[in-house]
């Protein structure tokens, strides 16, 4: 099995985690998937399956949602590679993924095809191309829905246009911890661009990942909508770095971060919400030199530990209580 | 995330607006949501797109005979009512009634950016083909209009089929 996407490095590692790129096409001669008989549904999982094996560089494995546990699924959503309204109903839907796991195509979630393209770190124009190059060779086996004046159909008219979202996971604990970060949100929504919590969506995000995505996509191509949401990007993680400067002048800040540190070494049960909140700290330590982990290890484990995904490593279900032990003794492990 | 206009309470409720031409994002929670006005935008109707359209559906349009997409078969009332396009012919049938809602979202109306590879090309040579096929008709050369007719629904059949 080849190394997952995660465990590499990436540019602005510091402070970005991770770039992805998804686009959404449609098929011309289907109606858009909540418009789709369930025999249409499979047939144009087929025709998407079938054009993707010839697909230069790429193998995907195929899966149908419905032979998948609800656990397995949910894992999947967890590791962002479907998105939780796909993990939500996996009837008449399907899955391509590529072994290290950067490559996945929902298929029959909003629209026909959703393709993801994950990279470590800051990566937004490899990202683009890897995803440019795919679809490229999709568009000579499938006729997509477009329109020269609104472009690529979708079943949202909110995709409509290049049907493209590119996004940076940020880690943005100082920001967080020195109350910056309502407001930046709302900065950065009058720009065009959404930031919001990577982990949870809506409430507090957990281990202070954030999402920050374009949200405009008409009248604007790829190439100037990644351009504006790359500058913003640093200019973001150049606050956070101004900021974490600020909160090391207070002891306060190494005492949380070995507290943390600690904690996680020697709990005999952890919960995900508390696990996050920790792990943060370490890697705002580890970051730092403080810490002796890397930056990759950790974003493994912040993967890894939640909670479908911790159910899966066992063949078993867990209860909670299993589950936060199974999780202390994980992260022990990897801690040692 | 925090409620924007209190700043005591989660935020739970997520806005795409249009504020002087550029979007923006509102976040807030359910009571300032609702002290604000914005409560009835969430009964009933799913966030986002369909919001525009009802709003614009509440301008007017009461049809007695509703006009159905015709290849879906979907109206325009239903896409307003769950903010989903039915099939990408809907786009042309009801592309003035769209128009207003869709300028509102993307501050534009225009795509700029990549073209799928095959798309133009495919209908550009289905035009032709069509053209051709009258001409064929109209001469009465109806083993060339078999033959082109024939071309036809193979270009059309390939609009997804490649097995």
């Amino acid at each position: 099995m080849s190394a997952k996407w995660y465990l590499g490095t990436g540019a602005q590692n510091d402070v970005v985690i991770s770039t992805s790129i998804h686009l959404a096409r449609n098929i011309k001669r289907f109606p858009f998937p909540a418009s789709l008989s369930m025999q249409d549904k499979l047939k144009v999982n087929s025709v998407i399956k079938n054009a993707t094996e010839d697909i230069k560089d790429y193998s995907f494995n195929y899966y149908e949602m419905k032979t998948l546990s609800q656990a397995e699924v949910v894992s999947l959503a967890e590791r962002h590679l479907v998105s939780p309204e796909f993990a939500s109903s996996r009837d008449g839907r399907a899955l391509l993924l590529t072994e290290d796991e950067a490559v996945s195509v929902m298929l029959n979630e909003e629209d026909h095809i959703r393709l993801q393209v994950m990279y470590a770190g800051f990566a937004l124009d490899e990202a683009y191309r890897t995803a440019d190059r795919i679809d490229s060779q999709l568009s000579e086996k499938l006729q997509f829905a477009f329109d020269e004046r609104l472009g690529y159909l979708t079943q949202d008219p909110t995709a409509l246009g290049t049907g493209m979202k590119a996004s940076v996971v940020l880690h943005l604990p100082a920001l967080v911890t020195s109350s910056q970060i309502t407001k930046l949100i709302t900065t950065v929504s009058k720009l065009g661009l959404s930031l919001r919590g990577s982990y949870g969506e809506g409430a507090a995000a957990k281990g202070d990942l954030f999402r920050l995505s374009n949200t405009i996509t008409l009248g604007i191509s790829e190439k100037a909508a990644i351009e504006n949401l790359k500058s913003i990007a640093l200019q973001i993680a150049a606050q956070e770095r101004v900021a974490r400067e600020e909160i090391f002048k207070a002891p306060v800040t190494e005492d949380r971060i070995f507290r943390a540190y600690g904690v996680l070494k020697y709990a005999r049960m952890i919960d995900t919400n508390e696990f996050m909140e920790l792990i943060s700290l370490v890697r705002l330590g580890a970051v730092k030199g403080i810490i002796n982990m890397d930056c990759a290890q950790i974003e493994a484990l912040m993967i890894h530990m939640q909670p479908a995904t911790i159910s899966l490593s066992v063949d078993r279900p867990l209860d909670r209580i299993e589950r936060d032990k199974l999780r202390a003794q994980l992260v022990r492990q990897n801690l040692a | 995330m925090l409620c924007q206009h209190c700043n005591k309470n989660e935020a739970n409720m997520h806005m795409k607006r249009i504020i002087n031409g550029r979007a923006a994002e509102v976040h807030l929670c359910s009571d300032c949501a609702r002290s604000l006005g914005y409560g009835e935008a969430f009964s009933g109707f799913g966030l986002g797109f369909s919001d525009f359209l009802s709003d614009f559906l509440l301008k007017g349009e009461h049809s007695s005979n509703t006009v159905r997409c015709p290849f879906c078969n979907k109206s325009f009332e239903e896409i307003a009512k769950d903010g989903k396009m039915g099939c990408a012919e809907c786009y042309t049938a009801f592309y003035d009634k769209l128009l207003p809602s869709i300028q509102r979202i993307h501050g534009k109306s225009t795509h700029m950016g990549k073209k799928p590879a095959g798309a133009n090309n495919a209908s550009n040579r289905l035009e032709n083909l069509k053209a051709q096929l009258e001409e064929a008709v109209r001469q009465q050369d109806f083993e060339s209009a078999v033959k082109i007719r024939d071309e036809i629904n193979s270009i059309l059949m390939a609009g997804g089929e490649n097995q």
